[in-house]
């Protein structure tokens, strides 16, 4: 399947277009209804419907229209900048970190091939097993003196406990920390096969013409492989701004340190089912989802990294 | 390459194994040590496989044995949702890939929308979808949503799309099987690999999936694993000792434990499937 890992060029509808495509018979639609039938029909119950019902409630209650007022709510809350602006520092500083140590990993592990890249990129691919509350126990874990094995680094910061690492604003370095962890190495291996995919002439060329290591990766390789750049930076930013998991869990390892309203989804969570307000809880989630359907379209549309034609297969 | 530079880049990539690996080799350690040696020892010592014995049977005395209850629910609702999700994306890739029909387009775009839409997005509005639907609580709030997987269907498009050719299907056509018959015993047997692909990533998801079933689920013995290990951190304070009840047995080799078996699945699946991850995650780039 290696054909699929290079971004697809914008290629003209040149490619003969099997004929049986364009012939249509009854039996031929029924079948494919049944092929993929079931699955429309899960997309639309748990993929557009919820988007669609979340819209009536914000707009709806008991029946009767309230216009913006759900709306207007949310934005009056003081909750919501203190969550907007706690996801707003996360994202600025894991974002940069994240990207820097793809890149600066998947360069080096690219500069020279040897048969410890496999493994290396297995090792720093491996923390991304676990995820969710189990990695938050582990850094928990990790922050804590008595018992990590990062003890000497925390002492060097004059951490004490693990309520120490997490109170105020260090929860953000701890999150970024966890973040790079868990995702890096996801990102590290596609980064890598992309820069495997580039075109051997090219490399070659430029190491002709005397191009030092870093003139390479930096005039050559980089640019080569800059939507990678762009979609790792776009689904980041998208996942980033709906963290929930880790702030959630990390707050039970150090009771009273984390706002249980720390992000804007844990916000959306608390009015749903603490305060069983769910037209703010709606429309809170609904603003988020309109991030998230932001960063999918800037996808799709401007990094080609996905196939949404048949005519461009090779 | 000079010497240096050499050294320095050797330097810089096991500075980073030293970064992703130690955590994980530090878990790895941890249930064969009491808690004790834990807070006094090095922290990368090998106690005893007897201690590991002792920790699990410690957390298997919490609450009669709730952990087990966990793991079984994880196992249940992977499988069920997986299995499910399986029969709804691989007819759905096929039909998408070797198949012209109307809506076709919008169908695929949709489908690369959500998969690339971060899943934390659309938990509150299924929340909310469920609860009108009275389902909340149910195992049905939590395997259904998950069994509706983009990825899966991204996947199996890919697959066939590349490596069925028409022709193939057109000599079935020629003898005379129907366009069902040709799906069943020509493109599935063929697109095994890929399925066992889509059977990987799908049961990954469903295991470390955490908030769908966190904002669904209330009864603690209807939790996942992931759910009943937080539930566990919270009323023992084994990470923690300033907060939860300290009579409990349940202390850091006991919490470290519980948390090696949620991530034990998928460390096995990583190692043992390489090859076969990377191909996935160059095809779709999953954001596990």
């Amino acid at each position: 399947m290696k054909t699929l890992t290079t971004p697809r060029p914008p290629t003209a509808a040149s490619a003969p277009a099997v004929t049986q495509r364009h012939r249509r018979c009854p039996a031929r639609t029924a079948a494919v209804w049944i092929l993929v039938g079931p699955y429309t029909l899960f997309l639309v119950v748990f993929g557009l419907a919820p988007a669609g019902y979340a819209l009536w409630t914000s707009f709806v209650e008991d029946g009767s229209f309230t216009g913006l007022r759900d709306w207007a709510a949310v934005l009056h809350d003081y909750r919501l900048g203190d969550a907007a602006a706690h996801v707003t520092t996360y994202l600025l500083l894991w974002l940069p970190i994240l990207l820097l140590t793809v890149l600066s990993l998947a360069f080096t592990l690219h500069a020279r091939p040897g048969r410890a890249t496999s493994v290396l990129q297995l090792v720093y691919y491996l923390p991304g097993a676990v995820t969710g509350s189990a990695a938050a126990l582990l850094w928990l874990f990790m922050v804590s003196p008595d018992s990590s094995p990062f003890s000497p680094l925390l002492d060097l910061m004059g951490i004490e406990s693990a309520t120490d690492a997490l109170s105020g604003g260090s929860v953000i370095a701890v999150l970024t920390v966890m973040g790079v962890a868990v995702h890096a190495g996801g990102w590290i291996v596609v980064l890598h096969g992309a820069l495997n995919a580039l075109p051997k002439d090219v490399l070659e060329a430029a190491q002709v013409d005397g191009a030092s290591a870093w003139r390479t990766m930096w005039h050559v390789k980089l640019p080569m492989v800059r939507t990678y750049v762009a979609f790792v930076l776009i689904s980041s930013f998208a996942s980033g701004s709906q963290v929930f998991v880790e702030p959630t869990v990390l707050s039970t390892g150090a009771p009273g340190q984390i706002s249980p309203t720390w992000s804007v989804n844990q916000l959306a969570y608390v009015y749903a089912t603490q305060d069983g307000d769910f037209g703010k809880a709606a429309a809170l989630s609904l603003a988020m989802l309109a991030v998230g359907v932001l960063a999918a379209w800037i996808v799709i549309t401007r990094t080609r990294m996905y196939a949404t034609d048949s005519s461009d297969s090779r | 390459m000079t010497a240096l530079s050499r050294g320095a880049r050797v330097l810089f990539l096991l500075g980073a194994a030293v970064f992703f690996g130690l955590p994980l080799l530090w878990l790895l350690l941890a249930p064969t040590r009491t808690a004790d040696d834990l807070t006094t020892g090095s922290p990368l010592g090998f106690g005893s496989l007897g201690n590991v014995g002792d920790a699990w049977s410690h957390l298997t005395s919490y609450n009669d044995g709730e952990i087990t209850l966990w793991i079984g629910n994880s196992i249940i609702y992977a499988t069920a949702s997986v299995a499910l999700a399986l029969l709804l994306c691989v007819p759905a890739g096929y039909a998408l890939a070797k198949h012209d029909f109307a809506g076709r387009r919008a169908l695929l775009t949709l489908s690369i929308m959500t998969m690339i839409l971060p899943p934390a997005a659309l938990v509150l509005p299924l929340y909310l979808e469920m609860s009108a639907l009275d389902l909340t609580g149910t195992v049905w709030s939590v395997i259904l949503p998950l069994s509706f997987y983009p990825f899966g269907v991204y996947l199996a498009f890919l697959h066939f799309r590349a490596n069925l050719p028409d022709s193939l299907l057109d000599a079935g056509r020629v003898d005379g099987a129907s366009e069902l018959r040709l799906f069943w015993s020509v493109a599935v047997p063929l697109a095994r690999p890929a399925i066992a692909l889509i059977a990987f990533f799908g049961f990954v998801r469903c295991w470390t999936d955490f908030f769908l079933p966190f904002v669904m689920l209330s009864d603690d013995r209807t939790f996942t694993l992931q759910l009943g290990l937080m539930s566990l951190l919270q009323s023992t304070g084994a990470v923690n000792n300033s907060s939860g009840f300290a009579d409990l047995d349940i202390h850091q080799p006991e919490a470290a434990l519980a948390g090696l078996v949620a991530g034990a699945p998928l460390l096995i699946g990583f190692v043992l499937a390489q090859r076969f991850l990377r191909t996935g995650l160059l095809a779709g780039a999953e954001k596990g």
